[in-house]
C-alpha cells in the first residue's frame, strides 16, 4: 500500500507537468487549448528526431526544442488565437480543436505509424531506480519528472507574482483594454504568455517520451489527463495543478485497486464528482455556475 | 483523309497485322497464351496506416515482388491470364475495410479477394465476400477469432462457402509456450497481463486453462484497460507471488509503460522468461524499449530462416529479406513472408481451379488446396475446422546484435509447431 501511495504521488507529478502549459494558458488567457496534447506529442517527435538523426541526447535536445516551441507558441497567439479570441469564448476552443486534428495528421503523414520513445537515447536511465527502503523502489525518471513539475510550477508562480512582465500578463488577462491604457502592449503580453506555456509543453514532450512511447495520435489521452488535473486543482492556481495531478493519480490508483479495469474510470469519476460539487456550491444562474465549476470565473 | 480508329492504326493496317499476327499465333501456342486478353482481378486489403500500420509497412515491397513475378501473366490450364492486383489500405479500421471490400466487389468486379492482418481487416472483408459470393483467402490472425468470431459454432458444419483462412490459433500458442518455457528451469509460476480487448479475452478464455492443465501456476491480476499509465498494483502482486515467467499480450504503448515500471520496481530481476505477444513482432517495438528489449522472448508466424521457397517468386526467405533490407535499409519483418505466402497460396489456388474466372471453381479449389508456400504448407484438407488451415507459431528471442547493422537480431529458439524450421539460438534467461 505504501508503495502504491508513493507511485501515485510520482504519477501525479507527471500529470502536473503535462498540465502546466494547459493550466497556465487557461488561467492567464482563459483559453482551453485543445491542441495541447498534439503539441506535446509534436515536441516529443522533435526531440526524437534530433536524437535519432543527430545523436543529440533528448535533454540537450530541449535546448533546441524549447525555443522552437516558444516560437510556435508566439506565432499561434499572434496569428490564430488572438483573432479567434475576438469571436467569443467558443471560437478559440473550436480553433484549437481543429488545430489538434491538423497536427495529428501531419505527424502521421510525416513520421508514419511506428511507435517512438525517447528512452533508448538516455541509456538505462528510463528504468533505473532508487531503493527507498527494502522492497520499495522509485524510478529515477519519475522522481525527475516530479521535481521538474515542482520547479516549473514554482518558477511560473514566482514569475507571475514578482516580475513586471508577469504583472503585465496578469493585467492583460484581467482586462486587456485597461492594460492598454496604462501602457502595456496586450498583444505582446499574450504572445509571451503563450510562448511560456509552450516552453513547458516541450518539457512535457520529453517526459512523455521518457516514460512511455508515443505515436501521432497519442495526444488525446495526454490532453484528457492534463485537463482533469487542471480542473481538479482549480483554475487560476498553479500549485493547485500539482495537487490536482496528484489527486487524479490517487483516484486512478484507488480505482485500480477496486478493479483492475478501474484505473482510468477512477480518475474520470473523481473529476465528475468534483465538477458536480462545485456546481452545487456555486451561486447564481446556470451559466455562471458552469463557469464557476470549470473555474473560469472566481 | 484516312479513317483512323481509336488506337491510331488505319483499318487496312489493322487487318493486315491481325492476319499476320493470327498466322504467327497459330504457329506458336505459347505466344497465343501471352497475347491473350483474359484478365483476373485480385483485391488485396491490408492495414498500411493506423495502429496496425507497422504490419503493412512492407506490403509495397512484397507487392512489387509479386507484380514482377506476374509480369508475364499466369498460365492456368494452358491459358495465360493477366493478373491485376488492386491493393487497398484498410487504415486499421473495420468499417473502412468493409467498405473497401464492397467497393472492390461491386465497382471493380474482382474475381478473388485477399486480406491480411488482424480481425479489424480480415473479418469485415471476409463477411463482405461471403455475402457477395466472392472467393476470399486470408491469413495472419488467430483462426478462432476468424471462425467462431464470425458466427460458426463448434461441432456444427461450417457456415462459410466462399471464405478460407490459414493462420495460427490458440493451440499453436499453447504448444509453442510449453516448448519454449521448458527450455529454462523455472518455478513454473507465470504472471500474465491480458488486456480487456478481443485478443486478451480470447487468450484468457482459451489459453489460460490449457496452461494451468499443463502444470503452470497462473497469477492473473485481471484484465486491464488499454491506456492505463500505472501498473504498480499488478507489479506488487507479481513480486509477492514470486513469478519467474511473464506472459503478456499488450499493445506497444502499454507494454513500454508496464515494463519500465516493472524494471524500476525490481520485478524484471526475477523474470527468467518474458514471453511477449503482439508487441515485439517488429524490431521498432523492441528498439523503443532500449536495453530492456534485450532477451525478450517472442513468437513469430514467419521468419526469414523458414526453409521454404516461394512458388510464385522462387525466392527463399533469406533472399527475400536481404533484398528488402538492401532496397529500404530497414530491418526485415515477419509480415514480408506472411504476406507473400498469401499470394503464393492464392496463385496456387487459381492454378488448380478448373476455370479461374468461375467463382465456384475458385472456392472449390481453395477447399482442396494443399500447397507449399514461403511460410510452409497450407493445407485446407486437414485443418482443425472446415475453411481453416493451421499455420505454425515459432518461439523466438530478441537478442542485441553483435554484428549489426540493426540493433537486435530475431533468433529462433524452438520449433514445436513446424519441425522443419531450424533452431538457431538457445533461449537465454531474461535476467541473465
Amino acid at each position: 500500500m505504501t508503495n502504491q501511495i508513493i507511485q501515485a504521488i510520482l504519477l501525479g507529478g507527471y500529470y502536473a507537468l503535462i498540465a502546466c502549459g494547459l493550466s497556465f494558458m487557461f488561467s492567464v488567457m482563459k483559453i482551453i487549448n485543445l491542441a495541447h496534447g498534439s503539441l506535446l506529442v509534436f515536441a516529443g517527435y522533435l526531440l526524437w528526431f534530433f536524437a535519432e538523426h543527430y545523436h543529440i541526447s533528448p535533454f540537450v535536445g530541449l535546448l533546441i526544442v524549447i525555443p522552437v516551441m516558444m516560437l510556435i507558441g508566439w506565432a499561434l497567439q499572434a496569428f490564430l488565437l488572438e483573432k479567434s479570441a475576438r469571436g467569443g469564448e467558443l471560437l478559440p476552443i473550436l480553433t484549437t480543436f481543429g488545430l489538434a486534428i491538423v497536427i495529428e495528421n501531419l505527424l502521421f503523414e510525416h513520421f508514419g505509424a511506428n511507435t517512438r520513445s525517447l528512452a533508448p537515447y538516455i541509456g538505462d536511465l528510463s528504468w533505473e531506480s532508487w531503493e527507498l527502503f527494502s522492497g520499495f523502489y522509485v524510478g529515477k525518471t519519475s522522481v525527475y519528472i516530479l521535481i521538474a513539475a515542482i520547479v516549473i510550477l514554482g518558477s511560473l508562480q514566482l514569475f507571475m507574482k514578482k516580475t513586471a512582465l508577469g504583472r503585465q500578463i496578469r493585467a492583460t488577462a484581467h482586462d486587456p483594454d485597461t492594460a492598454g491604457i496604462v501602457g502595456i502592449n496586450p498583444k505582446r503580453a499574450s504572445a509571451i504568455a503563450t510562448a511560456l506555456a509552450m516552453s513547458t509543453v516541450a518539457v512535457s514532450g520529453l517526459a512523455l517520451g521518457v516514460r512511455g512511447v508515443f505515436d501521432a495520435y497519442s495526444g488525446g489521452p495526454q490532453l484528457l489527463f492534463a485537463f482533469e488535473a487542471t480542473i481538479i486543482g482549480g483554475v487560476g492556481s498553479l500549485w493547485g495543478t500539482l495537487i490536482g495531478g496528484i489527486i487524479l493519480a490517487f483516484a486512478q490508483t484507488i480505482g485500480a485497486n477496486i478493479h483492475p479495469q478501474g484505473f482510468l474510470l477512477g480518475g474520470h469519476i473523481l473529476f465528475i464528482i468534483i465538477l458536480l460539487i462545485r456546481l452545487i456550491l456555486a451561486k447564481g444562474g446556470v451559466g455562471h455556475r458552469l463557469k464557476f465549476a470549470l473555474g473560469v470565473s472566481k | 483523309m484516312k479513317k483512323i480508329n481509336k488506337t491510331g492504326i488505319s483499318r487496312r493496317q489493322f487487318t493486315l497485322s491481325a492476319l499476320v499476327g493470327g498466322a504467327v499465333v497459330a504457329m506458336n501456342p505459347t505466344l497465343a497464351a501471352a497475347k491473350s486478353d483474359k484478365k483476373l482481378r485480385l483485391g488485396f486489403i491490408s492495414p498500411r496506416t493506423g495502429h496496425l500500420g507497422a504490419f503493412g509497412e512492407t506490403d509495397p515491397f512484397v507487392l512489387s515482388q509479386v507484380r514482377q513475378a506476374l509480369a508475364n501473366g499466369l498460365t492456368i490450364n494452358n491459358v495465360n491470364y493477366d493478373i491485376e492486383i488492386l491493393d487497398r489500405d484498410s487504415q486499421s479500421d473495420p468499417s473502412r475495410a468493409g467498405q473497401l471490400a464492397k467497393d472492390l466487389i461491386n465497382n471493380e468486379n474482382i474475381d478473388f479477394m485477399l486480406a491480411t492482418v488482424a480481425p479489424e481487416t480480415i473479418n469485415p472483408v471476409s463477411d463482405a465476400c461471403e455475402a457477395a459470393g466472392i472467393p476470399c483467402l486470408s491469413a495472419v490472425m488467430p483462426w478462432e477469432a476468424w471462425y467462431f468470431g464470425r458466427g460458426a459454432k463448434p461441432g456444427q458444419p461450417s457456415p462459410f462457402k466462399w471464405t478460407y483462412h490459414f493462420s495460427f490459433g490458440v493451440d499453436e500458442f499453447y504448444k509453442t509456450y510449453i516448448s519454449q518455457w521448458s527450455l529454462i528451469k523455472t518455478n513454473k509460476k507465470v504472471g500474465v497481463m491480458y488486456p480487456n480487448d478481443a485478443d486478451g479475452n480470447a487468450i484468457r478464455t482459451f489459453l489460460k486453462p490449457k496452461l494451468e492443465a499443463a502444470g503452470y501456476t497462473i497469477v492473473d491480476p485481471g484484465a486491464y484497460e488499454t491506456g492505463t499509465s500505472d501498473f504498480s498494483s499488478q507489479i506488487a502482486l507479481f513480486k509477492r507471488e514470486g513469478i519467474e515467467i511473464f506472459n503478456a499480450f499488450p499493445i506497444p504503448s502499454d507494454f513500454a509503460a508496464l515494463w519500465r515500471q516493472a524494471a524500476q520496481q525490481g520485478l524484471t530481476r526475477q523474470i527468467k522468461i518474458a514471453q511477449i505477444a503482439r508487441t515485439g513482432l517488429f524490431p521498432s517495438d523492441i528498439e523503443a524499449l532500449g536495453g530492456l528489449g534485450n532477451n525478450l522472448a517472442s513468437a513469430c508466424y514467419w521468419h526469414k530462416d523458414f526453409p521454404y521457397r516461394s512458388p510464385l517468386t522462387g525466392q527463399t526467405g533469406t533472399q527475400l529479406c536481404d533484398l528488402y533490407e538492401a532496397q529500404t535499409s530497414k530491418q526485415w519483418t515477419q509480415q514480408i513472408g506472411a504476406c507473400l505466402s498469401l499470394f503464393d497460396a492464392a496463385m496456387e489456388t487459381l492454378k488448380t481451379s478448373i476455370d479461374p474466372k468461375n467463382k465456384v471453381n475458385v472456392a472449390m479449389a481453395m477447399r482442396k488446396l494443399n500447397v507449399s508456400t514461403i511460410a510452409g504448407q497450407v493445407d485446407f484438407t486437414s485443418g482443425p475446422v472446415p475453411n481453416v488451415a493451421s499455420a505454425p507459431i515459432i518461439g523466438t528471442q530478441w537478442v542485441k546484435s553483435k554484428k549489426g547493422p540493426f540493433q537486435f537480431d530475431y533468433l529462433i529458439t524452438e520449433n514445436a509447431t513446424d519441425r522443419n524450421v531450424p533452431v538457431t539460438h538457445k533461449l537465454t534467461p531474461y535476467n541473465a
